[in-house]
């Protein structure tokens, strides 16, 4: 073993208190950067992954120029399931409607919801929205309806503190009802939309509630209604048409492979102004805003790596200060400036390897944790826990570099004492 | 060579045109009272410190144009030194301090040596002790060990005995008399306590910078 590293970590080891300290001071920085990472990271994981499940797919196809698919989704889902990688496929429709219910027999809520249109077989397959009904079960019938848990609350008057009021000073109130407490929409209550179809007509018909959709964070659909996709192409008058296709890939398929599959898809139907996105495509407008909060974070964490160099820094240079003696003594009996540079230098590196490991074993003591108990922040969306492996060596290497480097002054400040000068240290 | 300290007004003449030379194997006693510049002088030998005028001359080599790096190798190389606190590094065992001028230069080879060194200076059973949890005279000794380890041309001695009781003293300056009949080295020691050496080679008085040769003899100035 080269006797430099030997002796900075004999000097290290008998300078304990200063050591820890500089090891604490690596440790956190990355510890503050591991943290950003699994709870910011985590949740714009789940992000992506609740908008892929829910909403978009793994690939989602619209029509570029007009809001419904004119093609039909049978051909267009037939050609998705041949190709190898794809687990299913499945057409959605969007319409807004107005709802309204009766509770108590009186009719006394009325509100404005997107209405999304499933074909309950391949949504299924596709997408896992119909996990999120808590309560009953999903659209399996042309007159059943999922309602969203906000929906459902609003439609029972909750959204308005437990109170109702009256229809004097709120437009959308239908009825003077007051019922003292608020009681949400149920399974196997009454809901009616009124949808206006393609020729500018009402449509109405009533629903019965066969399922309440719940997701934490609120990527599913818990602000809309859902039902049977034909029922909605019937009160539109769009009969075969799709407001999107949603695909699924297995589980084993790649971003790569999406990529390719939508190049593939598109190659396929030249003429028919689909488009074609991947989830990162689908997800990029939504979720840019909070990639440019992930970037922030993760900036303040480096800063705090900064710190922690300077830190390092300072505990170098008390190091030094303390062992000036030695200095003259190794420079009295032959050591040159450059061992001298090398061994201070070496104690950098060692402050660095020992914090860079220790932050890292606690960040993923930390992520560990985050995912075996499924961690979520104030009932939000469970974060989507990953070991970034690249990320967390990246950020080990930084802090080691950053511990190196805080180093080279001290170390410098440690060549230029002179022997004689150096051993009347006391 | 002459040294000179501070500037105008503030000068001072540390070491007067003094001049000398020591043959191999001799051993050789600086003596002085305080302030007289005897340890300036050992400076100066042992290239820790440059002369204002003049050099040093080690086996007819002429030291003063060696850069930085070279002074350190001829240092570690040819010089060996003892100083009054023994210097050792606290942080390392007392063999590793005997080891550290060879493993400066990356030598392996002189582990045998070390110990056989240490051996001989009644260190056999404080090899692996950490340096500063032996006694001052053992100290001593160990640093005496990690002067000669690397074979010197001259061992340079400032002060060995002088933090030390008059019975570990005495044992010092055995076992540095020793070393230099057992091994032929050339010693230079400083001290102000002459008594405790009793016979030498050769003895050397610093007074006011100026060398004389032998013991209190302020006329007889040393020439070359």
């Amino acid at each position: 073993m080269d006797y430099r590293f030997h002796l900075a970590k004999r000097m290290l080891v008998n300078k304990r208190g200063s050591l820890i300290g500089a090891v604490l001071a690596v440790s956190i920085g990355i510890l503050v950067i591991n943290v950003n990472f699994v709870i910011f990271q985590g949740i714009y994981d789940a992000i992506i992954r609740d908008m892929s499940e829910y909403r978009f797919g793994d690939i989602y196809v619209y029509d570029e120029e007009k809001s419904t698919i004119e093609k039909s989704d049978t051909v267009l889902i037939n050609w998705f399931e041949r190709i190898p990688g794809v687990e299913a496929a499945t057409p959605r429709l969007e319409a807004s409607a107005t709802a309204e219910t009766r509770i108590l027999g009186q009719q006394h809520e009325k509100f404005n919801v997107p209405v999304l249109g499933v074909d309950p077989i391949s949504d299924i397959r596709t997408s896992t929205i119909h996990e999120t009904v808590g309560d009953g079960q999903y659209v399996y019938a042309r007159n059943s309806i999922v309602v969203g848990e906000s929906v459902a609350s609003d439609l029972g008057g909750c959204s308005r503190g437990g109170f109702f009021m009256s229809s004097g000073t709120d437009p959308t109130v239908t009825g003077d009802v007051d019922i003292g407490e608020c009681q949400p929409v149920r399974v196997g209550d009454s809901v009616k939309l009124t949808i206006t179809d393609q020729w500018g007509i009402d449509q109405k018909k009533r629903f019965v509630v066969t399922g309440i959709s719940g997701t934490a964070g609120g990527q599913g659909f818990d602000r809309s209604v859902i039902i049977h996709i034909d029922t909605l192409r019937d009160m539109l008058d769009r009969s075969g048409e799709s407001g999107s296709i949603m695909v699924r890939l297995q589980e084993s398929a790649s971003p790569y492979d999406a990529k390719q599959i939508k190049n593939q898809f598109l190659q396929a139907f030249p003429n028919d102004n689909l488009r074609a996105e991947t989830i990162e495509e689908s997800a990029e407008s939504t979720l840019a805003g909070f990639r440019s909060g992930i970037a922030m974070i993760n900036l303040i964490g480096y800063f705090g790596m900064g710190s922690s160099a300077f830190a390092i820094l300072t505990i170098q240079m008390m190091l030094v200060n303390s062992k000036t003696r030695e200095i003259g003594i190794m420079r009295a009996i032959g050591a040159r400036r450059k061992d001298i540079l090398i061994l201070f230098i070496m104690q950098g590196m060692i402050i660095g390897a020992m914090g860079a490991g220790a932050g890292t074993a606690l960040g993923l003591g930390y992520t560990t944790y985050a995912k075996i108990t499924n961690m979520e922040f104030g009932g939000s969306l469970a974060l989507e826990v990953n070991y970034n492996w690249q990320k967390i060596g990246e950020t080990a290497f930084i802090a080691f570099i950053l511990a190196m480097i805080a180093s080279i002054y001290p170390s410098y400040r440690a060549t230029k004492k002179q022997p004689v000068e150096a051993m009347r240290a006391v | 060579m002459t040294k000179i300290y501070g500037e105008a007004e503030t000068k001072v003449r540390a070491l007067d045109n003094v001049s000398f030379s020591v043959k191999k194997g001799e051993f050789v006693l600086v003596i002085g009272s305080s302030g007289s510049g005897k340890s300036t002088l050992l400076n100066m030998i042992g290239l820790l410190d440059k002369p204002t005028e003049g050099k040093v001359l080690v086996d007819g080599f002429d030291t003063s144009n060696l850069t930085d790096n070279e002074i350190s190798t001829f240092r570690n190389k040819k010089l060996g030194f003892v100083f009054q606190f023994a210097n050792l590094l606290a942080d390392l065992t007392v063999l590793e301090n005997v080891l550290l001028p060879s493993q400066i230069q990356f030598d392996s080879s002189t582990g045998d040596k070390a110990k056989e060194i240490l051996e001989k200076v009644g260190l056999k059973d404080q090899l692996f002790k950490r340096a500063n949890k032996i006694s001052g005279g053992q100290a001593q000794r160990a640093a005496i060990a990690r002067g000669l380890v690397n074979n010197p041309t001259i061992v340079l001695a400032d002060e060995p005995t002088g933090n030390l009781d008059s019975v570990t003293a005495k044992n010092v300056i055995e076992v540095m008399k020793k070393m230099a009949k057992d091994l032929g080295q050339t010693f230079i020691v400083v001290t102000h306590e002459r008594a405790q050496f009793g016979d030498v080679d050769r003895i050397i008085t610093i007074k006011d910078g100026r060398a004389f040769e032998g013991e209190h003899s302020p006329e007889l100035e040393v020439v070359a």
